[in-house]
């Protein structure tokens, strides 16, 4: 204390002087009113050198130059927290749909080879005309064009999402080829339009078969605009409560996006028998022709087991709608998903006369599960195959009403349209994966930038930086190439790079380091330092200007006298 | 045991291969000091062309997928708990092989062209078992993980053009504490999941309970003389009860004193009389059955097993009654040492074994009431030397019991990096053998260990002569570990992996390169483990320091410094005081006497 005190009280000793009549000293500081209680004892201390508040100003001086110039870039170098640069306006675009604009342009091509040339551009021109009238989407445009009159059929083989081969008949019908994309139509002879006509009965039945073979596709994809955060200008009218929400209840059942799918096929049964079942045999007859028709857009493997002494989660020999959702075991039956990342479809066989209770209408509306199978959103199917007990060995003939189902229940697990023939079911399918893709990229781009400025102390490692700049620069390639091939490869790419960017492993290592630790660790040490380093730089500043302000006055002093 | 199971290898398997693909086996065998061994076996097989083709039946779908999925050929995974007490129980069962070091020990061969590849392979093997197994075989990273060179070799029959690229990887947990929930989905893996067959007798208490349990998988490719390759998993849980535990009831669990008419006393002590008793050998002639023990009745029989493989077989002499329930039929073998019972498929087997009866005739001559165990080829013991934190040593002690013959074998250890072994201080020596004798170790093998990227792998080949004691010692220094290396309970200390021992076939031509195997108990080596507020204290402390001198420092430099009477008053007391005065006169005048007070005290202290 006694060491400390002399030090305590020169402290004020600079500032503070008394100013009842001394002269001015150069080291006063401002007229203390406590000057006026001072006892008659107190001396004034002697004038200071100049010399040492010169030296005094070069101290402080000195001690703040190391701490600006040195201290604070040493700190700030050591703890900066590495932040990429994103482009975060960008990614906030692709967000918000402002940097892409989904447009499917799909081309029709008319093949009319027993028309003129003339007569053909004439009805083009017309249907044409009568599907742009129709068509209140923009995002969905289906352009005609004129094939040339080819014989062959391998010479229209080019990427027209249909043909329509116009052929003379006895009335005007439409049949879907069901194994290639194209509409046959035909037409009686008179109802060919003449070149001057403004509008013609063909044209008009044209475009509206067009419009109503493309209406599920066009639907399905103004629901994923609409439910993505899209502007409303891209936004589609004619989306009404009921058909979305089918639309919705579709697209929530069927699976995430994904190039391979496992598809699991279990045996399941209470009991010993049966324990093998033919089913290598059953999935190359009833099923194998299907996976191949789906093998552009997905690859897949096959695994198969057989699970005895399975006790399903619901007992009841009859099975009530709400016993469907807990009937998988999920504690004890194998179901694990595959391992190597892409994602396991469940195909199980129950082997059980259990039945299925539940309204019919409810059934026929929904049409998910007939009286013996159900399907699980995003998981897989159930089949409760009845047979006799004793019955050691399940032959591929057993089996093919399970795989039946579960071929259609496959289709609606990858969210393939339900209206159509089968060729075009699946180019819709791939123009849908291909807009679910570009969204799911853009939203995803969007969370990562909104959590990078909502957080600023998280680190940003240049692998997102560099997995963003490539996720946009595919999302540029799949927005000019949507619709075609190229378009779903980009789309694939882009949704990858950007889930990886997200879930970048470095990035929750501040979760380690909060705020409260860095003030802990900080401020004993900086606390003490900060105030005599604060405090003697506003002293200094008061003294400095008190000197200057006495200088001012001790020069009018000296020019009144 | 072991002369059951040569015969059940060479006889039983090789004709029911084909027959069946699916074979389980209880056998049980009591053994000295009132213990029982019970050896579950179940076997599946998978031929390799379902196993391509994805198409599992027997073989468990979830390990299937792991396999391929990492390109593992064979693979070992052993759960361990307790310590085989080799003295009084004898040789091991399965002669070692189906056991491992107390924890996690796994090992495999994988296919792979690089050795970063395997590694890679070996991590994702290692993370699927983990999810699989619901143990934390995660946790078997690079330091943990050696290739040894001597000690393992293929069980299967590994066709030659994958020879070249076979990686080993061996890794293992000391640390783990393995519990029920690795045996539920170790059940999981069998075709009839535990609800009938000798699986219905597995049940977490029993297990978790014995004085020593392991679990173990092997799978590997087996190509017979005649058909194609199949690719078999071996489950196998041996596990020793301590009968008298085993019996009490579970609702009553604490051991109580038994009254006075239930204590067996030694009747041929002077001082036997009503109200003195010498206890009895606790562990002779003890009765069981198999609800007593297992808790519950074994439920039929799995019906995809092979209908020639009784399912539960006994190991006692021929002697002894045994009661069944209807149905069983008793098989005795040959050799008087063991029967074994078939049971119908829907029956429920319970099986009594009653205490050995004197016999009436000929009293002296005492009834054989167990098999003798036999005697095991080496016994091995392992222990910390020395004391401190900072060096410490290892002693193995390795005795050769067989009067005439040599054993040779290879003795490994994976050490944790942190133990930085002294490959000098090796020393092997004879008991009673003043000089070294450097016949002992014949090879060695060493990988020295990379701080914090992998351990140590010691590998030697040793030769013991007949009837003798080694000694090996080596020391070690403990290496300090950084803050955050140090695991929650740091204060316990870190496990050290048991040392495996694989005895080598004397002739070496023979088809079984082990004969026997066994481990040593894991060790526990206490590091150097400092306080964890530590960092926050230094933290404290130095700032504290540095802002006191720079505080010091600066005011040094920057006040000025006068006299006591010419500087102005004490200056927060004289600013309270004047705010004070102006409002309250009387106030300021009690305060001013005081302060002046003070005033006067701070001069002379400074004078």
């Amino acid at each position: 204390m006694s060491a400390r005190r002399p030090r305590d009280n020169g402290a004020p000793a600079d500032t503070k002087a008394p100013s009842d009549g001394a002269p001015p000293s150069i080291t006063a500081g401002k007229a203390s009113a406590s000057a006026e209680m001072s006892s008659g004892t107190r001396r004034q201390p002697p004038p200071e050198k100049p010399s040492d508040i010169r030296r005094r100003t070069w101290v402080i001086f000195s001690f703040w130059v190391i701490v600006v110039c040195l201290g604070l870039p040493i700190w700030w170098e050591t703890t900066t927290i590495y932040r990429a640069n994103l482009p975060l306006s960008e990614m906030l675009d692709w967000a918000d749909g402002k940097a892409c604009r989904p447009v499917f342009p799909l081309r029709i091509s008319i093949q009319a080879n027993s028309l003129h040339e003339q007569e053909a551009q004439n009805l083009l021109r017309l249907t044409q005309h009568a599907l742009d009238d129709l068509n209140d989407f923009s995002g969905h445009h289906l352009r005609l064009q004129l094939s040339p009159p080819a014989t062959k059929e391998s010479d229209n083989e080019d990427d027209a999402a249909l043909t329509i081969r116009l052929i003379p008949g006895e009335s005007t019908t439409s049949t879907l080829d069901p194994y290639a994309p194209i509409l046959d139509i035909t037409y009686p002879p008179h109802s060919i339009p003449s070149h001057t006509s403004s509008s013609s009965s063909l044209a008009t039945y044209v475009a509206s078969q067009l419009r109503s073979t493309f209406a599920e596709e066009q639907a399905i994809i103004s629901y994923l605009l609409s439910s993505d955060s899209m502007p409303s200008d891209h936004r589609p009218q004619g989306l009404t409560p009921e058909a979305a929400e089918s639309l919705s209840k579709r697209t929530t059942r069927s699976l995430k996006y994904a190039p391979t799918y496992h598809l699991t096929f279990s045996l399941f049964t209470s009991g010993p028998l049966p324990s093998s079942w033919d089913i290598e045999a059953a999935i190359g007859e009833y099923m194998k022709p299907v996976l191949d028709v789906l093998s552009p857009i997905h690859n897949f493997t096959i695994d198969t087991q057989v699970q005895l002494y399975a006790t399903p989660g619901v007992q009841n020999h009859v099975l009530s709608k709400e016993d469907l959702s807990s009937f998988i075991n999920a504690a004890e039956w194998p179901l694990s998903p595959s391992i190597g990342g892409a994602p396991t479809v469940n195909f199980i066989v129950f082997i059980g006369n259990q039945t299925i209770l539940g309204n019919p209408q409810g059934h026929a509306e929904s049409g998910d599960h007939t009286s013996q199978s159900w399907l699980i959103p995003q998981w897989g199917t159930v089949y409760l195959l009845p047979l006799p007990s004793d019955t050691a060995h399940v032959s591929a003939a057993d089996l093919k009403q399970p795989m039946l189902t579960f071929t259609s229940h496959l289709l609606s697990l990858t969210g393939t349209p339900q209206s159509g023939s089968l060729p075009l079911r699946l180019s819709t399918l791939s123009r849908i994966r291909s807009a679910d893709l570009l969204l799911r990229a853009s939203s995803t781009l969007g969370s990562l930038a909104r959590l990078a400025m909502a957080l600023p102390s998280i680190s940003i490692p240049r692998s997102v930086a560099d997995g963003v700049s490539k996720t946009i620069s595919h999302l540029r390639l799949a927005c000019e190439t949507l619709g075609g091939a190229d378009g779903l490869a980009h789309a694939r790419i882009a949704e990858a790079e950007a889930e990886r960017a997200f879930f970048e492993k470095s990035m929750v290592g501040q979760l380690y380091f909060p705020d409260e630790h860095k003030l802990a660790v900080y401020l004993p040490l900086l606390g003490p330092i900060a105030v005599p380093l604060v405090m003697g730089l506003l002293n200094e500043l008061k003294a400095w200007r008190k000197r200057r302000r006495e200088k001012a006055e001790e020069g009018e002093k000296k020019k009144n006298t | 045991m072991r002369r059951l199971l040569s015969f059940l290898l060479l006889f039983v398997v090789p004709l029911f291969a084909h027959a069946s693909d699916y074979h389980e086996q209880l056998v049980l065998r009591p053994l000295p000091l009132s213990t029982l061994l019970a050896s579950f076996n179940f076997r599946s097989n998978i031929s390799f062309s379902a196993f391509e083709a994805h198409n599992f039946r027997l073989f468990p779908r979830s390990l299937g997928q792991i396999l391929q999925h990492a390109n593992t050929h064979e693979l070992h995974l052993r759960f361990s708990l307790g310590r085989w007490d080799a003295h009084s129980w004898g040789a091991r069962p399965w002669d070692g092989a189906r056991e491992g070091g107390t924890g996690v020990e796994l090992w495999a061969w994988l296919e792979a062209e690089t050795d970063e590849e395997a590694n890679r392979k070996w991590r994702t093997l290692t993370n699927a078992l983990s999810g699989l197994f619901c143990a934390s075989l995660n946790f078997i990273d690079e330091t943990r993980t050696t290739r040894p060179v001597m000690s393992f070799q293929p069980e299967g029959n590994h066709p030659n053009s994958t020879t070249e690229n076979t990686h080993l990887l061996y890794g293992v947990l000391p640390h783990e504490v393995v519990c029920t929930e690795n045996l539920t989905p170790f059940l999981k893996l069998l075709p009839c999941k535990g609800k009938v067959g000798i699986a219905t007798l597995l049940d977490g208490h029993k297990l978790f309970d014995a004085s020593w349990q392991s679990m173990a998988i092997d799978v590997r490719p087996r190509c017979p003389e005649s058909g194609e390759c199949v690719l078999e998993i071996e489950q196998t849980i041996d596990m020793v009860l301590d009968i008298d535990r085993s019996k009490r009831p579970r609702d009553n669990p604490i051991p109580r004193p038994p009254p006075g008419h239930e204590l067996k006393c030694n009747t041929s002590k002077e001082y036997y009389s009503d109200n003195t008793c010498y206890p009895t050998d606790h562990a002779t002639n003890q009765d069981f059955s198999l609800s007593q023990i297992f808790g519950k009745l074994m439920k039929g029989t799995c019906p995809l097993a092979d209908p020639n493989v009784p399912p539960v077989c006994l190991e006692i002499p021929d002697s002894r009654n045994v009661y069944t329930t209807q149905g069983a039929q008793e098989k005795k073998n040959p050799d008087g040492k063991s029967r074994c019972f078939e049971i119908g498929p829907d029956t429920d087997f319970e099986l009594v074994v009653p205490r050995a009866e004197k016999n009436e005739e000929t009293p002296d001559v005492a009834v054989e009431e167990i098999v003798t165990p036999e005697t095991p080829l080496l016994y091995a013991e392992r222990s910390f030397t020395g004391h401190g934190q900072e060096r410490g040593g290892v002693q193995t002690i390795l005795r050769n019991p067989s009067p005439d013959t040599e054993v040779e074998f290879i003795y490994m250890e994976t050490l944790p990096w942190f133990m930085r072994i002294y490959l000098h201080t090796i020393e092997a020596r004879i008991e009673g053998d003043t000089g070294k004798s450097p016949s002992l170790i014949q090879e060695t093998y060493y990988r020295p260990a990379v701080d914090r990227a992998r351990g140590t792998q010691l590998e030697l080949r040793m030769r013991i002569p007949p009837a003798s004691t080694v000694f090996l010692t080596y020391d070690f220094e403990k290496s300090i570990l950084r803050y955050t290396e140090y695991p929650p309970d740091a204060n316990r200390g870190f496990d050290v992996a048991a040392a495996v021992i694989t005895i080598l076939n004397p002739d070496q031509n023979g088809t079984n390169f082990a004969v026997y195997n066994l481990r040593t108990t894991s060790l526990l080596c206490s590091l150097p483990t400092p306080d964890f507020s530590m960092p926050y204290n230094v933290i404290i402390f130095t700032s504290t320091a540095i802002a006191l001198a720079f505080g010091g420092m600066f005011n040094i430099l920057v006040r000025r410094f006068v006299a006591a009477d010419e500087g102005p008053e004490m200056g927060l007391a004289a600013r309270v005081k004047e705010r004070i005065g102006a409002k309250f006169g009387w106030i300021a005048e009690l305060v001013g006497k005081k302060g002046k007070g003070e005033e006067k005290t701070g001069e002379e202290k400074k004078g």
